[in-house]
């Protein structure tokens, strides 16, 4: 069989082996995409069809055609929406207060070594701690609402996030501090002209880290303490055993987090230029 | 000449959980203003030190260390690192004028003073560019304008060129005393490069072995037999020269 080749823009501005390279290229490409569809189609037709030969029980296991039907009618009444802007709204809270808490305790710690020294041992505790076992804490201190759904996606990311940031921090060469003290500069310039535009590449990665945790813990959260939100859908459905609306929320869950995750790539890619 | 720099019997030593480092002991010496001063030491004897104590950075355990200045102003020292350490994320103009960013200096006159530098030493195209895509050599160039701008009265040099290939490194330390003597500064380097010292200083200080201090000052006078600075390379004095700092370099190795 012969593979036709693909069409190059501009052909003829390059030479025979040049062209070869970016046909043979683009070819690879093309695979690896329709690759990735063809995957992602099959396995919804065979579900569908198992669905439907009752290979599966459709009660337990739902279908692409169920799921669908479903989404299209929660979302013609809204509901649906109203639950995601929830989540959504919720974990972006969480994501700026890790973010902000981070940086001003990671900065002070930098800013006072031996403050961070003696806090370290602590962060690491409370960082290797399984965060939703704090959960239930929360709730019973704070109640049910958003307080507690924010609080606890905070918790999940905050201690490791501070612990990255401050490493990172630390990691500054120590010439290029000495570069700012022989110009005349103080620490606090340090800071803000060598060692935060230094870590920005870090900063951005575990804020790409950082913005997954916060929705682990705002599910987490949803579960123990939701009246509305993905986490509260997944719960209740599972309760009435709807395992439609349950498979619709985690689908959503999908989506929104490769959606957050792409954003951060859009800013990060920003950042660089 | 004027006198800008005095050492005086200078000892510094740091301190670790398993006892006292004497680094230096009775260092003394003193800089004329407008001289070229390289400092030259057997390995690990605490060269950088000295810079280090000079520009502030430490503060010697003993002694005294005076600058002078001729006005009433505390004379400015400017500090050249081993490597270039030009901020990435900059473009070279703002790496240029970090200094004065720091020092909240950024009135029209310097501004105008570090343009002029960056034009007349045939920087001025890289204005835009970011370090990456400059050479290694551009980037120590750099590097001594972005000193420069803050117009210090004594230059302290530590090895500026050890990280550049040797090629570059004998172009680029060729730029570099033509800039600090057409700007007329006063300039103290610290090598390990014995070449690199006779082809730049007007002075050598031979240092001794760690605990250090000056054992010997030699002049080194190439303009005195009608030799310029670009050709001193090729010269017999200059092997001469070279041959006798080697030996009292091998016999402070070898005396203890």
């Amino acid at each position: 069989m012969k593979i036709p080749k693909p069409k190059i823009k501009g052909a003829e501005h390059y030479s025979e082996g040049q062209l070869n390279y970016l046909q043979r290229k683009k070819l690879y490409q093309f695979g690896i995409t329709w690759g990735r569809i063809l995957f992602l189609f099959s396995f919804l037709l065979l579900w569908q069809i198992a669905a439907d030969k009752e290979w599966i029980d459709a009660f337990f296991f739902s279908s692409p055609i169920d799921i669908t039907r479903l989404f299209v009618d929660k979302l013609l009444n809204l509901e649906l929406l109203h639950h995601i802007g929830i989540t959504l709204m919720e974990s972006g809270i969480s994501f700026l207060l890790i973010i902000l808490l981070s940086l001003i305790t990671a900065s002070c710690f930098w800013y006072f070594p031996s403050v961070g020294k003696m806090f370290e041992p602590f962060l690491i505790l409370l960082n290797s701690l399984p965060k939703s076992a704090l959960a239930p804490l929360i709730i019973v201190w704070m109640g049910t609402g958003y307080p507690t759904i924010i609080l606890c996606g905070i918790s999940v990311g905050l201690f490791g996030c501070i612990l990255n940031l401050y490493q990172t921090f630390q990691q500054t060469d120590p010439e290029r501090l000495k570069l700012i003290t022989t110009l005349g500069g103080n620490k606090f310039q340090a800071f803000t002209k060598v060692v935060f535009p230094g870590s920005l590449p870090a900063f951005i990665s575990i804020s790409k880290v950082n913005i997954g945790l916060a929705l682990v813990g705002v599910i987490i959260g949803e579960f123990l303490a939701g009246k509305q939100g993905l986490g509260y859908l997944i719960i209740y459905g599972s309760q009435v055993y709807q395992l439609n609306l349950v498979i619709l929320s985690i689908l959503i869950l999908c989506a929104i987090a490769v959606l957050l995750y792409g954003i951060m790539n859009i800013i990060e890619k920003r950042l660089k230029c | 000449m004027s006198v800008i720099l005095k050492l005086d019997q200078v000892a510094y030593s740091y301190y670790s959980d398993t006892g006292e480092v004497s680094v230096m002991d009775n260092m003394d010496f003193t800089i004329e203003k407008g001289s070229f001063t390289a400092i030259v030491g057997p390995s690990g004897c605490g060269k950088s030190t000295i810079l280090s104590l000079i520009a502030g950075l430490l503060s010697p355990t003993a002694g005294f260390i005076t600058l002078y200045s001729d006005d009433f102003a505390a004379p400015k020292i400017g500090y050249m690192l081993q490597h270039d350490h030009l901020l990435e994320w900059r473009d070279i103009y703002h790496n240029v004028i970090l200094g004065l960013e720091i020092q909240h200096k950024l009135t029209p006159q310097y501004l105008t003073f570090a343009n002029e530098l960056l034009e007349k030493y045939n920087l001025a195209h890289t204005k835009n560019l970011l370090p990456s895509e400059l050479s290694g050599g551009m980037r120590q160039r750099i590097a001594l304008i972005r000193t420069l701008t803050l117009k210090p009265d004594l230059l302290l040099l530590d090895e500026p060129f050890s990280a550049l290939d040797y090629q570059t490194r004998l172009l680029v330390s060729k730029d570099v005393h033509h800039i600090i003597k057409s700007e007329n500064k006063t300039a103290l380097l610290v090598t390990h490069d014995i070449s690199e010292a006779i082809a730049m200083a007007d002075n050598i200080l031979l240092l001794s072995k760690s605990p250090c201090h000056v054992k010997q000052c030699i002049p080194i006078e190439f303009e005195k037999h009608g030799i310029t600075r670009d050709k001193v390379r090729d010269s017999k004095l200059f092997q001469d020269y070279f041959d006798l700092i080697w030996r009292e370099l091998q016999n402070e190795n070898t005396e203890t």
